[in-house]
């Protein structure tokens, strides 16, 4: 396992800022070939099936204004699911954090005594690490995507919301089958480990009663629930257990059944490049005689409700996590998703990880962008990331601002120091004087600096720097004037 | 359930604040939502022979065998179907057509069959509710006909019988016909896949590895 980054933790609040998290990558060729190639995969089917559509920008518009004006009626919507949902059966809970989450969670264990849980793949149980939580409390989690299952077996974390493992090559998979399924024989055939997680996981499906679940949607009329998939696996968990628990960001709500005829057409499509995902199931509470007769929903606000406050942020709550944003963004092409130190990675994971952590974590991750606005195109629901980002960074600034550690920080001096020679001539001529002489000691021959000490070096580091020239602009054209009434003359 | 009833108040109070500059009223909830503006495509264009053909295709992209049928015909296509697979313990609904049980096969009718026992038959024969062309997705209500949910994800191979009347060309098209809004629905786009790894599609995961389709041709 040599070949994959050091274990990670993806936890905001311990992660290192992100140019310094970036740094492993960077040197990995191996995990940057495997990002690339993943996300050149889906983004060209997806260019290939956007362009068939001829009403995409309609669709775009309408999700957009339907996540919208969900948002802005999010209470109502709310209340109205818990309502119907409750009528058909299942029962609602409501989490303000992480902690009291996982909490309900245990609980709802406890009650069936289980001690054994299958789980359908779900970033927002990542974002509460409930994982880690439930094992503390003896509970057995197995994983049932096979993305999930190749990140719990090879003790890895997920770097991307819809292909988790796709920092994880094909023989790098095979090592951890071969080792943690007992099963040395296996080639690096993805057919042949497609099926030995089949056959790994075939018993913990019919005999494991208890099972945990994201959503991709709340139908607020029906009380219904929402889940899309490809493998089979989602079904299952969502079939054959007694007991199901389906945890759900509170922002996941849709006013109406009718609505999926737009966020289906543009999820599939965004995530996988597929016209449709091969299954997508919807179950309304419990159904006599079909599925889990034991229904819960833990909905899950940890921090989504301070974005809803906020005018230019609240858009970010609109995300319905098809990862288009990262496969296109050129930052996290180079870096992978581990770097963001978040579930959460890439252009959306920007916005999103710093505002769950109320702007106490994660504040290196709004300049984690060039604002090229690559994932503001291709976003289904139109969210303007580029736009959050510029203000998440206004605020990351202003907090700074009110630290007494700007008093030290050579940024803050240099700013300070700029704002006085700017505010005089003759300050800014010695200036440009001294910093001739400065800059000459760095300066090439031929005419560029190349590198620079301390702050400076944050600059040269990635781009050369031109040379002071030997005059400015004003001595240049004193001479010229001089020069020209000697000639006049 | 005190504390979950606080937790609930709290969280519900923050949204009203967070949304009261922007929130709608109750009374004018529903105006607002129906004022939502939905200019993308709802009508398909394509009747008939060319709206089968797209869902054809489209079915066949997800690498589902796709047979045509009249209605006459249906059980000789049921046993080709069959036959070329050697299928000979088939699971069915309840609900399903006597029609579509022909001879010679042991048909293991779901009147609460175990998971063990719907493990092991070689497919699972169903109706369906509604197909979309656009999309090549065939949408399963589980009614009687349909069967629930575990007949046809334990088996390893699904045989749908589909109706061209049945057979819608967009998605909104669907949801105009799914009124009112069904209990339990599972929307099938192809056998189960998987790209996990290194994006490589490989074809049947933990659903049934294989998908057929009998299209029958009920209309004109």
């Amino acid at each position: 396992m040599s070949q994959l980054a050091e274990h990670p933790v993806l936890d905001p609040a311990k992660a290192p800022p992100f140019p310094q998290a970036a740094l492993p990558v960077l040197h990995n060729p191996q995990l940057r070939k495997n990002v690339a190639h993943a996300v050149d995969v889906i983004q060209l089917k997806r260019a290939r099936l956007v362009a068939e559509k001829t009403d995409w920008q309609e669709l775009r518009s309408a999700a957009a204004a339907i996540r919208t004006h969900t948002l802005e009626n999010l209470d109502k919507y709310l209340e109205q699911f818990e309502a119907r949902c409750t009528a058909a059966g299942g029962r609602v809970h409501w989490a303000s954090d992480a902690s009291e989450a996982r909490r309900i969670i245990l609980d709802i264990l406890r009650e069936d005594d289980a001690r054994q849980v299958i789980k359908i793949k779900t970033m927002t149980s990542a974002e509460i690490q409930l994982n880690p939580f439930l094992e503390s409390e003896g509970v057995k989690v197995f994983e049932t995507d096979l993305a999930e299952i190749i990140l719990q077996l090879g003790n890895e974390e997920p770097s991307h919301i819809v292909v988790p493992a796709l920092h994880i090559n094909r023989s790098q998979v095979r090592e951890i089958f071969a080792k943690s399924m007992g099963r040395p024989e296996l080639t690096d055939d993805p057919r042949e480990l497609t099926a030995a997680a089949r056959n790994y996981l075939r018993s913990k499906f019919l005999d494991i009663p208890t099972a945990i679940s994201g959503a991709n949607y709340l139908i607020a009329d029906t009380g219904g629930v929402a889940i899309v998939e490809s493998e089979g696996n989602g079904r299952m968990c969502l079939t054959l257990p007694k007991t199901l628990i389906t945890l759900a960001g509170i922002e996941k709500v849709l006013p109406r059944f009718e609505d999926l005829e737009v966020m289906l057409q543009v999820l599939a499509r965004s995530a996988t490049g597929e016209r449709m995902n091969p299954y997508t199931s919807l179950w309304n509470g419990v159904v006599p005689g079909d599925g889990p007769q034991n229904f819960h929903v833990v909905l899950l606000d940890n921090g989504r409700s301070s974005i809803l406050a906020k005018t230019k942020e609240r858009q970010t709550l609109r995300c319905i996590r098809c990862a288009a944003c990262m496969n296109s963004c050129p930052v996290y092409r180079q870096t992978g998703g581990h770097a963001y130190g978040s579930v959460y990675p890439g252009p959306i994971g920007a916005i999103l990880t710093p505002q769950l952590m109320q702007m106490r974590f994660a504040q290196s991750l709004p300049y984690a962008s060039s604002l090229c606005g690559a994932c503001y195109e291709v976003c289904p629901v139109k969210i303007n990331i580029p736009e959050v980002l510029l203000e998440l960074r206004s605020q990351v600034i202003s907090q700074e601002k009110r630290s007494l550690r700007r008093l030290f920080d050579p940024l803050y001096l240099g700013l300070r120091a700029a704002g006085v020679i700017f505010s005089r001539a003759w300050i800014f001529r010695a200036a440009q004087r001294f910093g001739r002489i400065g800059a000459g000691l760095f300066t090439r021959k031929d005419g560029w600096i190349h590198s620079l000490p301390s702050i400076g070096g944050k600059w040269t580091q990635t781009r050369d720097l031109r040379g002071f020239p030997d005059k400015t602009f004003r001595e240049w054209w004193r001479e010229r004037a001089a020069h020209s009434s000697r000639e006049s003359k | 359930m005190t504390v979950a009833n606080t937790t609930r108040e709290q969280v519900l109070d923050r949204i009203r604040k967070a949304t009261s500059s922007v929130a709608t009223g109750p009374s004018q909830l529903n105006e607002q939502y129906t004022a939502i503006p939905r200019p993308y495509v709802r009508k398909g264009a394509l009747h008939g022979a060319a709206k089968q053909a797209l869902l054809m295709e489209r079915l066949r992209d997800y690498e589902a065998e796709v047979a045509e049928s009249t209605q006459d015909n249906l059980g000789q296509a049921i046993g080709s179907m069959l036959a070329a697979r050697d299928a000979g313990v088939l699971a069915v609904p309840g609900g399903v057509p006597p029609a579509w049980k022909i001879p010679q096969v042991d048909w293991r009718i779901d009147q609460g069959l175990s998971n063990a026992e719907i493990e092991k038959v070689d497919g699972v024969l169903t109706g369906a509710f509604c197909a979309i062309a656009d999309s090549g997705t065939i949408v399963l209500h589980h009614t009687s006909c349909e069967g629930r949910r575990a007949l046809t994800l334990l088996p390893d191979w699904h045989l749908c019988i589909l109706f061209a009347s049945q057979v819608v060309e967009t998605l909104p098209e669907y949801f105009e016909r799914a009124r009112p809004a069904p209990k339990l629905v599972t929307w099938i786009s192809g056998p189960s896949a998987t790209a996990d790894i290194e994006m490589t599609r490989i074809k049947g995961v933990h659903g049934p590895r294989q998908l057929s389709v009998i299209l029958v041709n009920d209309e004109e």
